[in-house]
């Protein structure tokens, strides 16, 4: 998961640059940014924090 | 009797005119050249000065002083200009320089808000590892850190042209240029032993040793020191220079402006995204693979605090970073004449009032919220406020710093709760909240609040006019500064994150359980900070509660 976890955090600046690349429109742009970063987020806390909660310490 | 002070001033309007009549040249017959010998201008006698003093300030600082490259010709109007250009690379070189130290002095600041937000059994090994940051990161910067993030920079007209650095590696891809890394000034040989490359290595060096600073506090109280060593040289050497050639050093980002359109391209004026977004995103991957501290959260994941020793270090470390941010926001104009560098006045009254109305709204939210006004609160807002204009400190107006700099305070509030209850995340001093999250909010600020007045040469990133931001009619500037967030959380975290897992696998992050509730100033350091101070034995119940709260499983 911590690996799967990652490559989404990295899917998400892809998804940034797609959209840069892929129009000229400065909203669309904007909007592809604002999902990338809604992706890259989604990879650090939802799968990435959820993998080392998970294994915490403190649950033991 | 004419004074030698208004013998100057004739001097002077003798160059301005001179200038005038340069510019003319088309149109009249010049008859000035750059070898005109400039008659009639005579500085004090050498007897005079000696028989006398100076007391008045009339003798000192007169033609005597121009550089005069052929005494057998006497003073040309080549002397002058060249008088002129050197006092010019001079001031901003020393306007620089002493902007470095400033924030070079900063690390003082950080250590000891640091060291006050842990307890007394971690101030040593707290202490050693801000102490050290400076050592392992300088080291790692000037090998190759500082190649990498500024060897194609060039040029920089305010510091003398920097025309040494003058290598990016540059790839095409969609027929666009994108510069990726600098290839010139590894370990400061050849032609980079140059004056203004030095004074550039030394500003440059103490921003990145700021970044380092923040990770050693989010993984404070529980960090192997072996690991903390390793981790700093990782992030000297090439994540964070990455991150800064692209937004600094002529990289991709800086040119979204120049080659899709986006605005100026990515702007971050003094680095809330390259220095402290970066050292806040590290430090959340950091803390992540770390874990949190032994007692922090119980058995049902509700989190203890865990005050500081020492509130005292805490504010005056505040008060010592705030001070400090006056060369960190006004230096990264690089000089003090030309190009705009007289805005430094309006970066300097954005940097204060942000950090003050941060400081006034998170302290008011805690008042409003729990009841009394919490002081480590309070601190945590003014550094978010520091935080969050240092993007936008060149580019804003001071209406709009303050909105920064309230917005910032309570976001450093929410934040920290945040981390502490949703995903559970131990930052004993809240880099994360205050670097990484106000970092990231810094960066979007510029997009929104940019007000367009700024005039850095008449452009910033190769695009002219001045930086406007969504509210002042240019959403493009808004959606490149969106593209650096995505970079940063896209690809710093991954690249701090993967090498921090690097040195889990092979150095190991956490000390020891047995050390950590012993305090790791004698297990790590080897010395207590405070040696004639009895400290607590355990602040967490020690072994005998572990089964109560769950907590004391060594790794």
């Amino acid at each position: 998961m911590r690996f799967v976890g990652i490559l989404v955090v990295l899917a998400g600046w892809v998804v940034t640059m797609a959209g840069l690349i892929a129009t000229t429109s400065t909203l669309s742009r904007g909007l592809f940014a604002c999902a990338g970063i809604a992706v890259s987020l989604f990879g650090i806390f939802g799968i990435l924090n959820q993998y080392y909660l998970g294994r915490a310490l403190w649950k033991k | 009797m004419v004074s030698f002070k208004t013998k100057a001033r004739v001097l002077a309007a003798i160059f301005g005119f001179a200038m005038v009549l340069g510019i003319a040249g088309s149109v009249c017959a010049a008859e000035i050249t750059a070898d005109t010998v400039l008659t009639g201008i005579s500085g004090p006698k050498s007897e005079d000065i000696a028989g006398k003093g100076d007391a008045g300030a009339e003798l000192t600082g007169t033609s005597n002083d121009v550089t005069i490259s052929d005494a057998s010709k006497g003073l040309t109007v080549q002397d002058l200009v060249n008088q002129a250009g050197q006092n010019k690379i001079g001031l901003n070189f020393t306007w620089t320089l002493i902007c470095g130290f400033l924030v070079m002095f900063m690390q003082f600041g950080f250590a000891i808000v640091e060291t006050g937000l842990c307890r007394a059994k971690n101030a040593n090994h707290t202490m050693m590892m801000n102490f050290m940051v400076y050592g392992l990161g300088l080291f790692a910067y000037y090998v190759c850190g500082f190649a990498i993030q500024m060897g194609g920079c060039a040029p920089v007209a305010n510091l003398g042209g920097l025309y040494p650095l003058n290598g990016e590696h540059v790839m095409t891809l969609f027929g666009k240029p994108w510069g990726l890394f600098g290839t010139k000034g590894f370990f400061l040989t050849g032609a980079h032993y140059d004056v203004g490359v030095m004074v550039m290595f030394l500003f440059q060096m103490v921003f990145m040793d700021t970044t380092t600073t923040i990770v050693t506090g989010s993984c404070a109280e529980r960090w192997k020191y072996s690991a903390f060593c390793v981790s700093t040289i990782g992030l000297g050497a090439v994540i964070y220079p990455l991150f800064g050639n692209w937004a600094w050093g002529c990289g991709w980002l800086s040119q979204l402006g120049v080659n899709f359109g986006l605005g100026h391209g990515y702007c971050d004026f003094a680095g809330s995204g390259v220095v402290h977004s970066v050292g806040g995103i590290t430090a959340l991957a950091c803390a992540m693979i770390v874990g949190p501290r032994i007692g922090k959260f119980n058995r049902d994941g509700s989190p203890n605090a865990i005050p500081g020793h020492d509130l005292v270090l805490v504010m005056g470390g505040c008060f010592v970073l705030a001070f400090g941010w006056f060369g960190f926001n006004p230096g990264s104009t690089l000089g003090a004449s030309g190009n705009g560098c007289l805005r430094m006045g309006s970066v300097a009254v954005n940097t204060m009032l942000a950090g003050c109305t941060a400081s006034f709204a998170a302290l008011l939210y805690m008042w409003i919220r729990y009841g009394k006004p919490d002081s480590s609160m309070a601190v945590y807002g003014m550094l978010a406020g520091l935080v969050a204009i240092t993007a936008p400190s060149g580019f804003v107006n001071p209406v709009g710093s303050c909105v920064i700099g309230w917005i910032a305070g309570i976001l450093v509030c929410l934040s920290v709760e945040f981390f502490d209850r949703v995903p559970k995340l131990d930052d004993p001093v809240g880099a994360i909240s205050v670097h990484g999250v106000n970092g990231l909010f810094g960066v979007i600020a510029v997009g929104l609040f940019a007000d367009g007045r700024s005039n850095y040469g008449g452009s910033w990133n190769g695009v002219a006019g001045g930086v406007k931001g969504l509210f002042y009619g240019d959403p493009g500037q808004l959606v490149a500064q969106l593209i650096g967030v995505s970079t940063l959380v896209g690809v710093i975290f991954t690249m701090s994150f993967l090498w921090n897992w690097l040195v889990d696998v092979f150095v190991g992050q956490r000390s020891p359980a047995k050390w950590e509730l012993a305090g790791l100033d004698i297990p790590e350091m080897g010395a207590l900070c405070y040696p004639d101070f009895q400290l607590k034995a355990n602040d967490y119940a020690a072994v005998a509660g572990s089964e109560k709260t769950g907590t004391l499983v060594s790794k």
